[in-house]
């Protein structure tokens, strides 16, 4: 019995430590720091070319005429960061908008990846309803 | 009213305290009349919550803003069916509608088994009563749905949430809840045997028919989920791994390994110790899953918003939930062991194990991924998050296992497979296989993952087919009668091995889907009138932007022509639809155009009223569509497997032989005649006149046509019909033709009768499941009625025998053949 319950237990510890290395490993390269722009802002080279998820909220959308590029400033605490997309935004982006932007940080602003736009809606009513549906972490 | 929700609510809560006192100090003093009256306080808690429901969805109808729940989901515009939907459209009303739902469940597996396990009844009732008394206790001191205004009411409600006013919407919740309540009676089974040490295999069979209600009611609400986020959010797919998602999966996981599990236990005595922690479990991440959605403790787009307080009550309940249900099972254990050791790692047993443990494993690793970016702010303060990829990444390997588990589990023999019976059971499976695989190369499929999935589905099909055919070959030589009674009567037989198989095949189906997501295909573009793009052999040409009104909402419909290659196959209209009441949450009208092979999805992501240009996201879809009639092929199976042992008794036993492939052949014959029956020109008639019931006149009356007062001397009734004649009869339009007809001419859908409802519209999709679900239930009763009446005697005892030698063939067979 005891060395049945040993060998189980050996296997266990094996496949339970194999499963979590692989889990870590993989968890490294996926994972996206979640940072409101004043805390990124702070020290911008630090976070170059690292995948963020920058929050704040959304001032001077410009738009190339007849295109679907974006230029605007995302701000939060004072902080102000330039960001450019391509692509479809949600409903809700609007001068004002709170949004939640996925994307790397460059010397010349903040690059949003493709569908990486999540903008809360203004409503007081029920914030966690309408957002995008894109989301996980907005 | 109001005060009468909040009285009911009380006594309830009151009706929870006695029914769990009663049960236990009954149980405990053997007193057959506390028992009784505990039993009997338990119905009245069910009586009291429908009562509650009465007056919550009354006062949804008459528009009862002095209650601040309706006031805030509701609003008098709303049509009728949102209106009772907004019930469970928000916190507090979801976990009232979650109480009264345990309570008719609830009720419903004590009656039905007062009798049969007449031991485990008082804790039954005392653990079920204790649950409800928490979320009624959370009701009432925390989120009361009856709560009203101080001051004066306000003149009308908010309404409900515009993405909710849909109808896979309106009925996802219940069908989720469904499933999840469904989840707590296993789990009060489970822990009466506990409490009582009754812990033979009887309490199992109570528990494992409800674990397959709730299985299957859980399947039937994610799978309206993924519907709905598929029409309605608009961005192209089904499933995003939101938290809110993620936890009605939980439970799922948990209550699918523990079906399949269950089956090691009722034939080999093994397992136990791990059954009874997998309906622990399932229960417990039925409570997580609700305390997920509505703590606030994940950010999500369908959650209930922050709320701390609501949050500590939930974790002080989930930790006695644990404390409590893992003490007992320690407490047990010794009358937990098992009677059996596994033989041999090339068995079915084995196989079950296999699949528990990736299934718990997934079901961890989804927590985890969900949990994470909470853990990581707990444990080092800054918050990471995972998106998508990293879900996918794992569970996209992870499925590909459970997918080839399926497909061997049932080839394997209990006990030991020995490799001649390998070899057998194998061949023609891996072989078919290997040939789609084959084939699949060949044409240049160049996603692996969708190709192993392609394979492995087809290994799927080959095993399950390959399973009915010799079942029914060994029945065939033995009961003489042709093939397709045969297979008849072996489902018929036994219905849950078969009916497992068919949901096999259902999960097969939805696995296809799954790995059409590895074709999708997508591009957006800005168009001006006239201009067209081209996406895969699609060609989209933007006609023209429309601005549309009706009572709720402003409508901006982008008219497309669709050309596949350089045919025209039509028209599609994506919308944005904007509220009067929440202008700032347009909601996005998928235009859909659904196909076997591949969905074409245009969304109308944004428009410029000034040079009616407007911007289209087109993504085609491969396969979609087989995720929804896997489902349904799942149902039919887990229907199947439901079903009373005596219910398809009479198909085995009184049926000759030769008469089920003689009526299939006469309904065959006799299906393309009926068809014919109906010519043309008396269905054109039929819809003629349904639709006079449907449009209004134009005298002024504000009836519909059929009923106008005016008639026969009504002018506006001349003119109405002229021009349904022309639509109906010349034009040869359908309905919803020809009242969009209608609606265009008028400018405005105040000409019909009830506005055009998209969703409801839907209904006539569920309309031939539910004659049909009706009618086999109207069947069943008959068989039984007929199977009881012909042989009341003889047929029990030979069942009995059955029940033992049929267990016994089942083995021997295999090793046989």
């Amino acid at each position: 019995m005891s060395a049945k319950a040993l060998k189980i237990g050996a296997t266990a510890a094996v496949v339970v430590a194999a499963l979590s290395g692989l889990l870590f490993s993989t968890l490294r390269e996926d994972t996206q720091f979640y940072k409101h722009v004043d805390e990124v802002m702070n020290d911008p080279s630090a976070w170059h070319g690292r995948r963020l998820q920058l929050h704040g909220y959304v001032a001077g959308i410009e738009r190339k005429r007849s295109s679907l590029e974006y230029r605007f400033n995302v701000q939060s605490n004072g902080s102000v960061v330039q960001a450019s997309y391509t692509g479809v935004v949600p409903d809700t982006f609007k001068e004002g908008a709170e949004v939640v932007l996925k994307g790397t940080l460059g010397a010349d602003g903040f690059h949003v990846e493709r569908n990486g736009v999540m903008a809360k809606c203004p409503s007081k009513y029920e914030p966690s309803k309408g957002v995008l549906p894109n989301t996980s972490g907005s | 009213m109001p005060a009468l929700g909040n009285a009911l609510l009380l006594a309830a809560f009151i009706a929870c305290a006695y029914a769990i006192a009663a049960s236990v100090a009954g149980a405990r003093r053997r007193s057959t009349r506390l028992i009784e009256s505990g039993t009997g306080a338990y119905y009245l808690i069910t009586a009291l919550m429908t009562v509650a429901s009465g007056v919550m969805v009354h006062a949804f109808v008459t528009n009862n803003y002095a209650i601040k729940y309706v006031q805030r989901y509701s609003e008098a515009a709303q049509p009728l069916a949102y209106k009772i939907a907004s019930y469970w459209g928000g916190l507090d009303g979801s976990v009232m509608f979650w109480v009264f739902l345990l309570g008719v469940f609830g009720s419903l597996a004590v009656y039905t088994n007062r009798e049969r396990h007449r031991e485990l009844i008082p804790y039954v009732v005392a653990v079920l009563a204790t649950t409800q008394m928490f979320f009624i206790l959370l009701m009432v001191v925390h989120n009361n749905p009856f709560s009203t205004f101080l001051t004066a009411p306000p003149r009308d409600g908010r309404g409900l949430s515009p993405l909710l006013q849909n109808f896979y919407m309106a009925i996802h919740p219940p069908s989720l809840y469904t499933g999840l309540v469904a989840m707590t009676i296993p789990y009060a089974f489970g822990m009466a045997a506990l409490i009582t040490g009754h812990l033979d295999d009887a309490w199992l069979r109570a528990v494992r028919r409800w674990t397959m209600i709730g299985w299957l009611a859980l399947s039937f609400g994610l799978t309206l989920g993924m519907l709905w986020a598929y029409e309605e959010l608009g961005w192209g797919g089904y499933w995003a791994w939101d938290p809110v998602e993620n936890a009605g999966l939980l439970p799922w996981f948990t209550a699918t390994a523990f079906l399949h599990s269950v089956m090691v236990q009722e034939r080999r005595g093994m397992l136990r110790v791990w059954n009874v922690t997998l309906v622990i479990t399932t229960f417990f991440l039925t409570i997580f899953a609700t305390f997920m959605t509505r703590s606030g403790v994940v950010q999500s787009v369908h959650a209930f918003g922050e709320d701390r307080e609501l949050a500590r009550l939930f974790t002080i309940f989930m930790i006695l939930i644990v404390t409590f249900s893992f003490g007992l099972v320690i407490h047990r254990l010794p009358l937990l062991r098992s009677r059996n050791e596994l033989d041999s790692w090339v068995s079915r047993e084995a196989a079950f194990l296999a699949n528990n443990w990736i299934l718990l494993f997934s079901a961890f690793f989804v927590l985890f991924a969900t949990m994470f970016p909470t853990l990581s702010e707990l444990v080092t303060g800054e918050r990471l998050t995972v998106g998508p990829p990293f879900f996918n990444k794992w569970m996209l390997p992870i499925g590909l296992a459970l997918l080839a588990l399926t497909g061997v589990g049932p080839l394997l023999a209990w006990r030991k497979s020995t490799i001649s019976n390998l070899v057998e059971q194998f061949l023609y499976p891996v072989i078919f296989a290997f040939v789609v695989a084959g084939g699949l190369v060949a044409l240049g499929v160049r996603v692996w993952s969708s190709g192993v999935c392609f394979a492995l589905c087809a290994f799927v099909f080959g095993t399950i087919a390959q399973e009915f055919i010799r079942g029914a070959e060994v029945r065939r030589a033995a009961s003489g009668s042709d093939r397709l009674t045969a297979m008849i009567g072996l489902v018929s037989r036994s219905k849950r091995r078969y009916g497992g198989y068919i949901v096999h095949v259902g999960i097969a189906l939805m696995f296809l889907g799954f790995a059409g997501e590895g074709f999708k295909q997508e591009a957006e573009k800005i168009l001006r009138p006239g201009e067209q793009f081209t996406v895969a052999h699609f060609t989209i040409r933007h006609e023209a932007l429309r601005v549309t009104s009706d009572a709720q909402k402003q409508m901006i419909t982008g008219h497309v022509s669709v050309l596949d290659g350089d045919k025209p196959i039509g028209t599609m209209e994506p919308a944005k639809w904007f509220y009067a009441k929440r202008e700032q949450e347009p909601t996005t009208e998928v235009a859909i155009r659904r196909g076997v092979s591949e969905d074409l999805y245009i969304v109308l992501a944004g428009y410029e009223a000034a040079d009616q240009s407007a911007t289209y996201a087109v993504t085609i879809n491969p396969l979609v569509n087989w995720i929804w009639l896997g489902f349904a092929i799942m149902a039919l199976g887990t229907g199947l497997a439901l079903l009373p042992e005596s219910a398809l008794a009479f198909v085995a036993a009184k049926v000759p032989s030769g008469a089920a492939t003689a009526s299939v052949l006469l309904l065959m014959l006799l299906l393309p005649s009926l068809a014919r029956a109906q010519t043309p020109d008396a269905t054109r008639a039929v819809l003629r006149k349904q639709l006079e019931g449907e449009i209004l006149c134009t005298c002024g009356c504000r009836r519909p046509m059929n009923d106008c007062p005016m008639e026969p001397n009504c002018h506006g009734l001349d003119a109405q019909r002229a021009k349904l004649d022309k639509y109906v009869v010349e034009q040869g339009m359908e309905r919803d033709q020809v009242l969009a007809a209608f609606a265009a001419d008028y400018g405005t859908q105040a000409i019909l009768a009830r506005p055009i409802d998209k969703g409801f519209n839907r209904l006539a999709w569920v309309f031939p499941y539910l004659v049909g679900l009706v009618s086999a239930a109207g069947a069943v009763v008959i068989a039984r009625r007929w199977s009881r009446n012909a042989e009341p005697e003889a047929a029990a005892p030979a069942s009995q025998e059955d029940e033992a030698l049929r267990s016994r063939l089942d083995d021997e067979l295999r090793d046989l053949d």
